[in-house]
């Protein structure tokens, strides 16, 4: 699988005014199974950016590719979760989780397995007949990963999911996430402004620059994973990056 | 708390309102002794005006003239023949039948069919008063009580207290065609009158009102006992008529002895559901034959029905001549045929009231005018009958009319 | 779902606040007595006992003009096809305005031309158009119902949020299925709001459309015939008849958003 992201600009027209330069230039090739962060300040366009991957933006210019078919409309290989979690609230846990499999007409039983298999793997196994006001921040989140997962997508977007959390369930939920993705084995894109974040879970970290969200450079992290987020290496990287960010040529405008 | 205490002033703040709403007084006038009218929807209301001193009198068509004396709610003043100026109005015209001039067009033998029909009923009803009372009854208040307080009066009673003030009539004479022209002068005097009518002369007059074709061929039919078999007619005409009225009895007869019409004139109007109190879809069947489908629309008032058949809602009715003079004079396309009943309204005033004939009542009039509390009488309804002659017998004593503002 | 918190809902009758909901209703029917005993005017005020008398004999014909259940079934069962008739149209017509930009423009300003005007007014267009009948008395009655179950319709499909929809479209929903799965679920608790409110004014206008002429049956038209003899306490029960009935349904409406919507409320 390869997800190729190829000069991709996007500006937007509003009526009467200038057009605003939102993105400019983004190439990105993606390799199977690989965890990528995009890494970006406030307004740098990389929900944008998430957005078009998923197909609910079009590009003004540029590409996305999988696997060579063009990406212009949701297609179900991209699953995405939005920072608010979107669980349909007058349905259970389980008929979250069932939502695509019911549109594939995916039969009862088959259905029953598949959301068992995934409450499992994520600890909700008691909360199936529970509606999402019932349950906390974290386990929403998780409830909504599952639910991506279930019609099993080759490539999970995600935006700024941990965003609304505290500190320690956002910890746990990145160990949490990293256990799912050496089980199912997929391929992630996670957007996020957090450089903690980023070096605590990528292969390679795209940052952008502040708007018009330009590549300024792809990090990759050789480092094996779980990572020491006080250990040495972990600091360097980190260090690495905030400098980056923090040049003083960047202005935010 | 605070809460409580603001709804409680509310509650008596809105008690208060209530309670006296009904204490303004008019302004004074001074110089002619004036009267204040009323005009309601319909008869319904005014033995409830009455009864709660909202009103001094009023006119109404019977049985409502009965209904006040039999419940000792008001007592009756005058039957409407003998409305002032003396004379004028004996034997006045009161209820007509009518049709719509395309309607008689298309249809002669069916608009005569109903005319025999209606004269041989009203023949019917003048030989069996005590059981048309009784029918009549049936329909207009399902022979039910009437409760008024503490008094509960049948209607049957009601009713039959009533006839004898209805006189049911179908001749076009020349004396009723007389009191119609009568009533024409009237209403151009209230300016109710304003138009086609009045821009007429005399001659043309009454070839506008007018068509007596379907009386002469109706009473020659009755007469004979042989009706003419109409062309069947595949659409449903209407015919109008007045709710709680005992004027348009002949049609109620008609509709309730339909067995006895059929048997002995080969004309009826057969009601689809005889156990109805007043049944609404009836079929005219001629000599055996079904001829047509017609429904039976009560409406409020006089006025009411002529704007159903302008809207051609309603093809034939049985309702008050002025209101259908009019409609006429508006530019409806009807006729008037024949007349059902003279007379048979009365003017009703409070039981209390000291008053016990027309003379007292003006004097009356007078006196309460000059304190500054004018009467107030009510009829059924602007341009209908009641309306009419009730303001000619004020003003021929003198008395100013104050409309309502 | 035992958590869920309800003001309210409190058991025993001598509970204070099921006092404080029945000492209302109490003191009016007490003050009515009072009231009427000493003003001894049926047309003003009837005895209870008159009015009780109605009411107690509901399948009793009065005047001639029916008895209280077949007159009350006519009325209801017009006032549900006219709302039915209403829904039918408000809902699609809610839904397309909501989501499509040129629906709402080419709607909206007749819509709101339309909305201030009273069921009653149209009464004699009604019978002009649609000739005496079933089709100008449902006429009014859908009228009345229509505006709130459209405005409610079009605040709920607006409701549903823009990253639901598109969660679904990424999960693979076609338009056909986003409608059914994602926007009438969501958009459903304002719209049986509309619903509830609509069927309410429907039902208040079963009087102004049984008013009129040609109509021989119905709860509105048995309170106006009675008006015509001036049987009040017959216009009374009538009256009461109609409250019943319109607090029957609105706690039907409530019960089932009770149980289908709770989810509303508790929504972050």
């Amino acid at each position: 699988m390869t997800l190729a992201i190829e000069h991709l600009s996007k500006q937007f027209v509003k009526n009467g005014e200038e057009p605003v330069e939102s993105l400019v230039d983004i190439s990105i090739e993606v390799n199977d199974e690989e965890f990528i962060c995009i890494l970006g300040p406030s307004g740098c366009g990389k929900t944008t950016l998430l957005r078009i991957i998923a197909g609910l933006d079009h590009p003004t210019s540029g590409s996305v590719r999988i696997d060579g078919l063009v990406i212009d409309r949701p297609n179900r290989k991209l699953g995405m979760i939005f920072q608010d979690y979107s669980l349909y609230p007058w349905r259970t846990v389980v008929e979250n989780i069932a939502f695509g499999l019911e549109l594939q007409d995916v039969p009862k039983e088959q259905r029953s397995a598949t959301i068992g298999k995934y409450l499992e793997m994520t600890g909700l196994s008691e909360f199936g007949n529970s509606y999402p006001y019932e349950l906390s921040g974290g386990m929403r989140q998780r409830v909504a990963v599952v639910r991506a997962l279930a019609i099993d997508p080759t490539v999970l977007l995600m935006d700024e999911p941990f965003g609304a959390l505290d500190a320690q369930t956002r910890n746990k939920l990145q160990h949490d996430l990293l256990d799912i993705w050496g089980k199912t084995r997929k391929t992630i894109l996670f957007v996020t402004h957090s450089v903690d974040e980023a070096v605590f879970l990528a292969d390679r970290i795209v940052v952008l620059t502040p708007r018009p969200g330009r590549i300024c450079e792809i990090i990759p992290i050789d480092q094996s994973r779980p990572r020491d987020r006080t250990g040495v290496e972990f600091a360097k990287v980190r260090r690495y990056v905030l400098d980056m960010i923090n040049q003083p040529k960047w202005t935010i405008q | 708390m605070k809460t409580i205490r603001v709804m409680v002033i509310a509650l008596v703040a809105v008690a208060i309102v209530l309670l006296t709403a009904g204490c303004t007084q008019p302004a004074v006038k001074s110089g002619n002794a004036s009267v204040n009218i009323l005009y309601s929807k319909g008869v319904g209301p005014l033995p409830m005006l009455l009864a709660t001193n909202q009103i001094d009198g009023y006119i109404a068509w019977q049985p409502f003239v009965a209904v006040a004396a039999e419940s000792r709610i008001g007592k009756v003043l005058t039957y409407s023949g003998d409305l002032p100026p003396t004379g004028m109005w004996k034997d006045h015209p009161c209820c007509a039948l009518f049709v719509r001039d395309d309607f008689m067009a298309k249809n002669p033998d069916i608009v005569n069919a109903i005319s025999a029909l209606t004269i041989a009923s009203t023949d019917y009803m003048n030989a069996h008063q005590s059981e048309s009372g009784e029918l009549v009854a049936d329909w207009i208040a399902g022979k039910g009580n009437l409760t008024y307080g503490n008094v509960t009066v049948s209607s049957i009673a009601v009713v039959h207290s009533a006839l004898p003030t209805v006189k049911y009539t179908t001749d076009p004479s020349p004396s009723w065609i007389n009191g119609t022209t009568k009533f024409v002068s009237t209403q151009i005097d209230l300016g109710y009158i304003t138009a086609n009518i009045k821009n007429a002369t005399p001659e043309q007059r009454a070839a506008m009102i007018f068509n007596f074709g379907p009386y002469q061929a109706a009473r020659k039919m009755v007469d004979d006992k042989k009706v003419v078999t109409p062309a069947k007619l595949n659409k449903q005409f209407a015919i109008g008529y007045l709710n709680g009225d005992m004027h348009s009895a002949s049609l109620i007869v008609a509709v309730k002895k339909y067995q006895y019409f059929n048997d002995t004139y080969g004309v009826a109007l057969v009601p689809r559901d005889p156990t109805q109190s007043k049944p609404e879809i009836c079929d005219l069947v001629v000599n055996g034959q079904k001829v047509a489908e017609v429904k039976l629309i009560g409406g409020d008032a006089g006025p009411q029905v002529t704007q159903l058949a302008a809207t051609d809602t309603v093809q034939m009715g049985y309702i008050g001549t002025p209101p259908e003079l009019a409609a006429i004079d508006k530019g409806i396309p009807i006729k008037i045929l024949h007349p059902l009943n003279t007379e048979g309204s009365g003017v009703v005033v409070a039981a209390g009231a000291p008053v016990s004939d027309w003379p007292s009542f003006i004097a009356w009039a007078q006196q309460r005018s000059a304190e500054g509390k004018p009467l107030t009488m009510a009829n059924p309804g602007k341009g209908s009958i009641q309306d009419v002659m009730l303001k000619f017998a004020l003003k021929e004593s003198g008395i100013t009319i104050k409309e309502p503002s | 779902m035992g958590f869920m918190k309800r003001g309210g809902s409190h058991e025993g009758l001598l509970h204070p606040h099921m006092f404080l909901k029945v000492i209302l209703p109490l003191g009016i029917i007490i003050g009515w007595e009072i009231i009427a005993i000493l003003l001894n005017n049926e047309f003003i005020l009837p005895k209870l006992e008159s009015v009780f008398a109605v009411l107690l004999s509901p399948t009793a014909d009065i005047l001639g003009y029916g008895n209280l259940i077949s007159n009350a079934f006519t009325s209801l069962e017009r006032v549900i096809f006219g709302f039915l008739i209403a829904a039918g149209l408000a809902i699609p017509l809610g839904i397309s305005m909501a989501r499509s930009a040129y629906m709402h423009d080419f709607f909206d300003s007749t819509m709101q031309l339309l909305r201030p005007i009273p069921p009653l007014a149209w009464v004699p267009l009604a019978l002009a158009w649609f000739k005496i009948g079933l089709a100008s008395m449902v006429f009014i009655i859908a009228l009345g119902a229509f505006f709130p179950i459209l405005l409610n319709t079009l605040d709920g499909v607006k409701s549903v949020k823009r990253n639901w929809i598109e969660s679904a479209e990424i999960l693979g929903a076609n338009h056909r299925q986003v409608m059914l799965k994602v926007v009438l679920p969501g958009a459903a608790p304002t719209i049986w709001t509309g619903l509830r409110v609509g069927f309410g004014i429907a039902w208040m206008c079963v009087v102004a459309a049984e008013m009129m002429p040609g109509t021989n049956s119905g709860l509105g038209y048995l309170i106006m015939s009675s008006y015509n003899w001036g049987q009040v306490q017959v216009i009374i029960a009538g009256m009461i008849v109609i409250g019943l009935i319109g607090i029957g349904f609105d706690y039907l409406f409530k019960v089932i958003d009770r149980r289908s919507f709770s989810w509303r409320v508790l929504e972050r």
